[in-house]
């Protein structure tokens, strides 16, 4: 069996791990931080700074949850902004940070407005010791309206400007963090490539309005009756995810920080699968804990080790040739819905969903002509017509038992 | 003895309802079948899958008038059905894990709106005719309800001073609240129905001739069985029936430290789980049944083993011991049946060698009940359970109709409270079909 090395090379930076603590508040602070590191995370982008006369006024609350039955917080919105802290009090403490932990990769992210504070601020950040850069042009409120953040990732002339001038003044690698608020990434990230940039960050935060409170019909968040759109993120956003940073990693072809909806070391694969060269988490983070990264370590570690990969490196992109077009797709194949009798419940769910979500093709076995259901053992095994069945899948979504329908490729019975 | 202490402390309802997020979870475990199977379980017909879904999908008010709509006693039913045997039995979540807590979902839908608030169904067409029922207990509960929804006038005879029969004069408070039951009970007075409480009923005959087109019987079990045991009459032996009744009036009688009861039904649980928590140290159960074969729910039996009571199944009483009047001890003996699966007394013989004793401050009979009052013209047999015609409910009394415990010699709250609401389609179909005959009034 190989030995597994969870470390990788990105952008010419090597992380003891590919999971990187992304900007935001677990990361405002270098003492958080450091019990990130010591938790085992291979990198952290330290919390947006701006300069000194970038005026920072938070509202609280900031932030509300999104939650669906007993699945709490799917979701997260917030209204936050950039760091609020001092920048030179932050540098001197990355500064300190990158001493005392020489083996992990220390990403400061940071935003400005002009030509000169943009190069500005990359000097001193270099200067405090970042081994990286990480630019936003992503957050979605806030910022905007000042003309920084999502409003200049949303331009790709802007976003080449800013960044040309980011790695004129950097002499370490700079990322670029885009927003998902786009119709297509990719030609933003083109010209992030363009401007000789070494990767992309995808995704920030997804423009949302949360919901109402029903009573004060004020948006929440709440603050003292009023809210205003914010940047959702957690669980619910990563197939919006994966779909920027698959785009990116096919289309593009450059290095790709991976973020959005990560919580598990299944959801960290499949990052690498779509193009991610490293992942970052935050929401999962700020509700679990630092500590779960040693469930992502440890359980993409015995994945690789069951795949006979010895190194993360081994997974990224092998998803991408996958992906195709729709007209791509084979027209041949034909699946049909097959369902387990020993493993089948009798709920019927399955019954209820292709009634009235698709073709009327599932019917238990003991439905009688007058609709009643006989009382024979087997009455509520559901059956499939295999006429009716278009092998749409919807079924295996609404099934209680794993494995209990699969979608089987149909072989036609010879005439 | 663990929970001794804990069950001593207090009378008060034991559990506790959900809070309205942990009510949304368990719903949101429901498969939501398609023909659900728990639909078949209950008596009352409440339509279990959709009030489920109802509180699933936050429409939790939606989901306490729906159970209502079918059965008053919503939160009631909630704390005594015995589910385990009903709804949740065919619970198809079963065949993957564990059965939807329908109690608990049920329980909190009688939370959420309690029926002193709930709306009355939309007006229905007043009919002039007036039933008499007899007896305020689930049975006479559920063919008032559905009498008055179909705009029959009703008029309820209750010997005691208070609504709800059983639920509110024998199921003690630790099970049931006497509170909540009267208020969520009271619901029927809303729909209009006159109650006259400590009112003795006319017979059937008086009440038909008094105007009455028809009559209900419900009056329960009212005459509890006692042994024939010499000392029986002694102030330590109590009758379970009266002692619930007592408590449910807030009497804490001082039963000593050493309980013994007699009997191995609900009522028996009942009965040593209030001795308990009246301050008994130790609360001895004799039963003739053996373990498998008491007629008590499961879960009930299982939670008086759990509070600690000692088991003498397969026994049957020999004597009261006292010292001048006063109890002292009880004396039983082991027993086998002559012919096995016939549970009675007479089919029992002793085990020789197997006589024990117990030290006794107290003894509980709580060995059944029978019919107490029997009615002119109305058919029963030996034991005065009454003959009805299963359909309909109908005695052999034209005009007079029967449900519940006097029918079935003993089942559940909501079982007779199933009877009633039948009852009342009788009633319903009788006083249809003399208006016919009579060729309209």
């Amino acid at each position: 069996m190989k030995k597994v090395d969870l470390s990788v090379e990105f952008c010419g930076l090597r992380f003891p791990n590919p999971f990187v603590l992304a900007a935001a508040p677990p990361t405002d602070d270098a003492e958080m931080i450091a019990r990130g590191f010591d938790a085992g995370w291979g990198g952290a982008v330290v919390k947006t700074l701006g300069l000194e006369h970038v005026e920072v006024n938070l509202v609280s609350p900031m932030m509300a949850g999104l939650s669906y039955e007993d699945k709490g917080l799917i979701g997260l919105e917030n209204i936050d902004l950039i760091s609020d802290r001092d920048i030179n009090e932050v540098l001197a403490e990355v500064s300190e940070l990158k001493k005392s932990y020489p083996e992990q990769v220390l990403i400061v992210s940071m935003m400005a407005g002009s030509e000169k504070e943009w190069k500005e601020i990359t000097r001193r950040v270099q200067a405090a010791g970042a081994d990286m850069i990480e630019c936003s042009f992503s957050c979605p409120h806030g910022m905007p309206e000042k003309g920084m953040g999502s409003a200049v990732g949303q331009d790709a002339a802007l976003t080449y400007e800013r960044a040309k001038w980011v790695v004129e003044a950097a002499e370490v690698p700079v990322l670029i963090k885009l927003t998902p608020n786009v119709t297509d990434m990719r030609p933003i990230a083109q010209k992030v490539k363009d401007a000789g940039a070494a990767g992309v960050t995808a995704i920030n935060t997804v423009k949302a309005l949360l919901g109402f409170d029903l009573d004060t019909f004020s948006p929440i968040p709440s603050v003292n009756g009023k809210s205003t759109e914010g940047g959702f993120s957690g669980p619910a956003i990563k197939p919006i995810a994966l779909r920027f940073v698959a785009d990116v990693a096919r289309d593009v072809g450059i290095p790709v920080a991976g973020v959005g909806g990560v919580v598990t070391w299944k959801d960290s694969v499949e990052f690498l699968l779509a193009g991610a060269g490293i992942v970052e988490v935050c929401t999962a983070v700020m509700r679990y804990g630092f500590d779960i990264v040693e469930e992502l370590n440890e359980g993409l570690a015995l994945y690789l080790e069951d795949k006979g990969m010895s190194s993360p490196m081994d997974l990224i992109g092998l998803g991408l040739s996958n992906i195709v077009s729709h007209e791509a797709l084979s027209r041949e194949y034909k699946a049909i819905a097959t369902i387990d009798e020993d493993l089948c419940v009798g709920c019927g769910q399955c019954v209820i969903a292709c009634r009235d979500g698709g073709h009327q093709a599932i019917e238990f076995r003991g439905r009688q002509e007058d609709g009643s259901l006989s009382d024979a053992d087997d009455a509520r095994i559901p059956e499939v017509d295999d006429e009716k069945c278009i092998g749409c899948g919807f079924c295996r979504t609404v099934c209680p038992v794993d494995a209990c329908i699969t979608m089987k490729e149909r072989v036609e019975s010879t005439p | 003895m663990a929970n001794t202490s804990a069950a001593q402390a207090s009378l008060e309802e034991t559990g506790r309802s959900y809070a309205p997020h942990e009510a949304v979870i368990e719903a949101s475990r429901c498969l939501m079948c398609d023909e659900p199977p728990c639909n078949t379980g209950c008596p009352a017909g409440v339509d279990v899958r959709r009030f489920v879904r109802k509180i699933r999908f936050g429409n939790h008010r939606g989901a306490t008038r729906l159970i209502r709509e079918a059965n008053i006693m919503v939160g009631i039913c909630g704390r005594v059905c015995p589910q385990e045997m009903l709804c949740m039995e065919h619970c198809t979540r079963t065949n993957l894990d564990t059965p939807i807590d329908i109690a608990g979902l049920q329980r909190f839908a009688g939370d959420v709106e309690l029926a002193s608030l709930a709306p009355l169904p939309d007006s229905v067409k007043d009919r002039p005719e007036r039933v008499a029922v007899i007896g305020a207990g689930p049975a006479g509960l559920g063919a008032a309800v559905e009498l008055r929804k179909r705009g029959v006038g009703v008029s309820i005879f209750e010997k005691s001073d208070v609504i709800g029969g059983v639920l509110t004069r024998g199921i003690p408070p630790f099970r049931l609240d006497q509170t909540f039951a009267a208020e969520e009970l009271d619901y029927v007075q809303r729909l209009g129905a006159e109650v006259q409480l400590k009112q003795i009923a006319p017979e059937p005959a008086e009440l038909l001739g008094k105007g009455f087109s028809a009559v209900f019987i419900g009056i329960g079990l009212g005459r509890p069985y006692t042994i024939g045991l010499e000392g029986e009459d002694l102030p330590q032996v109590y009758v379970a029936s009266d002692l619930l009744i007592a408590i449910a009036r807030g009497e804490r009688p001082d039963l000593g430290s050493r309980v013994v009861v007699i009997g191995g039904g609900n009522v028996a649980m009942d009965a040593a789980m209030a001795a308990l928590r009246l301050g008994a140290e130790r609360v001895d159960l004799c039963c003739l049944e053996s373990y498998e074969e008491m007629p008590a729910f499961r879960s009930e039996i299982e939670e008086v083993q759990s509070e600690g009571i000692v088991f003498h199944t397969r026994t049957r009483p020999v004597r009261i011991v006292a010292e001048g009047n006063k109890v002292v001890g009880y004396e039983g003996v082991g027993i086998s049946w002559k012919e096995p699966g016939l549970l009675t007394p007479s089919n029992a013989v002793d085990v020789p060698g197997t006589e024990f004793g117990l030290a006794a401050d107290s003894i509980i009979e709580a060995i059944g009940t029978g019919v107490l009052d029997r009615f002119e013209g109305v058919e029963t047999d030996e034991r005065g359970i009454v003959r009805t015609e299963p359909e309909t409910m109908a005695t052999t009394f034209s005009g007079v109709f029967a449900g519940g415990d006097v029918v079935s010699g003993g089942a559940t709250a909501v079982r007779a409270y199933a009877e009633g609401k039948r009852a009342a389609e009788g009633i319903i179909a009788f006083l249809d079909s003399r208006d016919t005959e009579g060729g309209g009034r």
